[in-house]
C-alpha cells in the first residue's frame, strides 16, 4: 500500500521525498530509469522525513527486528531500528557475514543470487519488518521474507521508500503487506 | 549547501568533557570474563588521536583548530572511561580465521542486536560531533552505511555514501587504493559535497587504513575539510593511524 493512501494523503513530506530522488536514465543498462536515493540523503529534511514516516508507522507495533537488505537497506534500517527500540539485522550478499549463516537463493533476470542472515540473529516468534530502498520485481524482498520465516520470525511488513503500484500484479509479497512511500519518478524535462 | 559562517561560535560549541587519555591502552581481548569494578578501566577505552598537531591544512577553519585544541587539552588529563564503552566492546563478536586463516574478524553485527550498545555507539559519536559545524558524514560501503546515517540525521548533516566501483549511478570521481594483493577503487558522486564543507568519514573499523585514506583523499580532492575519521574499532598493529598521517582519528574500542 502507498503511504498516501494509508493515512498520509496530501502529506507534504511525501512530495519533498519524491522530489529529492534523482532519476538516472539507462543505469545500470539501457532502458532502466534508475531511482537514485543518494540525492535524498543529501537533503537532511527529506531524509529525516523518510525515517520519521517509517518510525511513526512501526513504533508501538511491538517490532523487535528491523532487517535491512544490503546495501541501501543499511542506509534506512538502522535509524528506524534505533528509534523504535528494535535490533538491526543486516541481510547480506554471500560470504560477507563472518559467522554461521543460512542462505536463500532468488532469481535475477539472468541467473540467481543469494541473501544470507546470521544464525541466531533472530529468535523464533520475533516480529520483524524488512527494509529496502526500492521494490521492483520483489525477488530480493521475497528472499528476505523467506529467510526471516525460516528462522521463525513473523514478518509483519516490508517497507520501501520507492515502489511500483503492483509487484507482479500483487500488492502483497509472499502474502506480506508492502508499505511504500513514493512511486518511481520519470525523468524531468528540466534537469 | 555550505554551512554558513566560519567565524568562531560562542560557548555552546564547547564539547562535553570527553573521557580518557589519548594514549593507547593495553590490547583489548574480547570474551574475557566480565570486568570487575576494579579492572573495568583497563580494557577498552575511548582513544583520541595522537596527532592533534595543528595541521598546515589551509582549509581548516579557525573554529576547527580551537575546538580540537581544547579537546586535546581536556583529553590528556582525564583517565575515566565512559561507562558505555564496556557494553559496546563486549557486544562485538570475534570470529577467528575469517575471511582467511590468521585474521580475527571483529563482527559488529552482534552489537547491532544489542539495542543499548548500538544506541550508545551512535550517541558517543553524536555527542562528539554535534555543534561542530559538520555538514557531511561520509560512510564507507557497506558497514559505514550502518553507522553514518543515524549520526548524520542526529547532527543535521547530509550522508554521502562512498562506494565500490559501478554502484553509484551518476557521475563519479574515483580513488584507487592498494590491497594486500592488487588494488581497489572507491567512488563518490560528483556534486554530493562542496568545497569548504566540513566532513567526517565513518567506517566500522580501521585496519591498515587503506580504505579510510582513500575516502579522505576523495573528499579532499574536491576541497572538503575532513575534520576527523571515526570508527567503532581500531585494529592495533596495522599502522592505520599512521597511514592517515596528521588527520585525526577517533575510535571507541581498540582490538588486536
Amino acid at each position: 500500500m502507498f503511504a498516501a493512501e494509508n493515512g498520509l494523503k496530501s502529506d507534504p513530506r511525501l512530495q519533498g521525498i519524491s522530489e529529492a530522488i534523482r532519476v538516472v536514465p539507462h543505469f545500470p543498462k539501457q532502458g532502466i530509469m534508475f531511482q537514485d536515493i543518494t540525492t535524498l540523503l543529501l537533503d537532511h529534511k527529506a531524509f529525516k522525513d523518510t525515517v520519521d514516516i517509517f518510525v511513526d508507522r512501526y513504533r508501538g507495533m511491538n517490532i523487535s527486528v528491523v532487517a535491512g537488505v544490503e546495501a541501501r537497506g543499511f542506509v534506512f534500517g538502522p535509524a528506524i531500528a534505533l528509534a523504535i527500540g528494535a535490533k538491526f539485522v543486516p541481510l547480506r550478499k554471500p560470504r560477507k557475514l563472518p559467522g554461521k549463516v543460512i542462505s536463500e537463493a532468488y532469481e535475477l533476470e539472468y541467473g540467481t543470487d543469494c541473501l544470507e542472515i546470521h544464525v541466531g540473529a533472530v529468535q523464533p516468534g520475533e516480529r520483524a519488518i524488512v527494509i529496502d530502498d526500492l521494490v521492483a520485481t520483489g525477488g530480493t524482498l521475497s528472499a528476505a521474507i523467506r529467510l526471516l520465516e525460516r528462522v521463525g520470525a513473523e514478518v509483519i511488513e516490508c517497507a520501501c521508500v520507492i515502489g511500483v503500484r503492483e509487484v507482479k500484479g500483487q500488492c502483497r509479497l509472499n502474502g506480506k503487506p508492502l508499505y511504500i512511500l513514493v512511486e518511481p519518478r520519470q525523468i524531468d524535462n528540466c534537469c | 549547501m555550505m554551512r554558513g559562517s566560519l567565524l568562531p561560535r560562542c560557548s555552546n560549541s564547547i564539547f562535553p568533557p570527553p573521557p580518557n587519555s589519548n594514549r593507547l591502552r593495553p590490547p583489548f581481548l574480547k570474551r574475557l570474563p566480565a570486568p570487575t569494578a576494579a579492572s573495568s578501566g583497563a580494557q577498552s577505552r575511548l582513544t583520541f588521536s595522537q596527532n592533534y598537531r595543528t595541521a598546515p591544512n589551509r582549509l581548516r577553519s579557525s573554529v576547527s583548530e580551537s575546538q580540537w585544541k581544547q579537546d586535546r587539552e581536556m583529553a590528556t588529563g582525564d583517565e575515566q572511561q565512559d561507562p558505555r564503552i564496556a557494553g559496546i566492546s563486549s557486544a562485538i563478536r570475534v570470529i577467528p580465521n575469517f575471511p582467511k586463516p590468521g585474521i580475527m574478524f571483529q563482527d559488529i553485527t552482534t552489537m547491532l542486536l544489542d539495542t543499548k550498545a548500538f544506541k550508545d555507539t551512535i550517541d558517543l559519536f553524536v555527542e562528539r560531533y554535534r555543534d561542530k559545524n559538520i555538514s557531511v558524514v561520509a560512510g564507507v560501503e557497506a558497514r559505514g552505511f550502518i553507522f553514518g546515517p543515524p549520526i548524520a540525521l542526529a547532527i543535521g548533516a547530509k550522508f554521502v555514501p562512498m562506494r565500490k566501483p559501478n554502484k553509484l549511478p551518476g557521475e563519479v570521481i574515483s580513488e584507487e587504493y592498494s590491497l594486500e594483493y592488487g588494488t581497489d577503487k572507491m567512488e563518490m558522486h560528483v556534486g554530493a559535497v562542496e568545497a569548504g564543507e566540513r566532513a567526517l568519514v565513518i567506517d566500522d573499523l580501521i585496519a591498515t587504513g587503506g580504505t579510510l585514506c582513500a575516502a579522505v583523499k576523495l573528499l579532499e580532492r574536491v576541497g572538503v575539510n575532513v575534520v576527523e575519521c571515526a570508527c567503532v574499532i581500531e585494529l592495533l598493529g596495522l599502522k592505520g593511524r599512521e597511514r592517515l598521517g596528521d588527520r585525526p582519528l577517533f575510535v571507541l574500542v581498540n582490538a588486536t
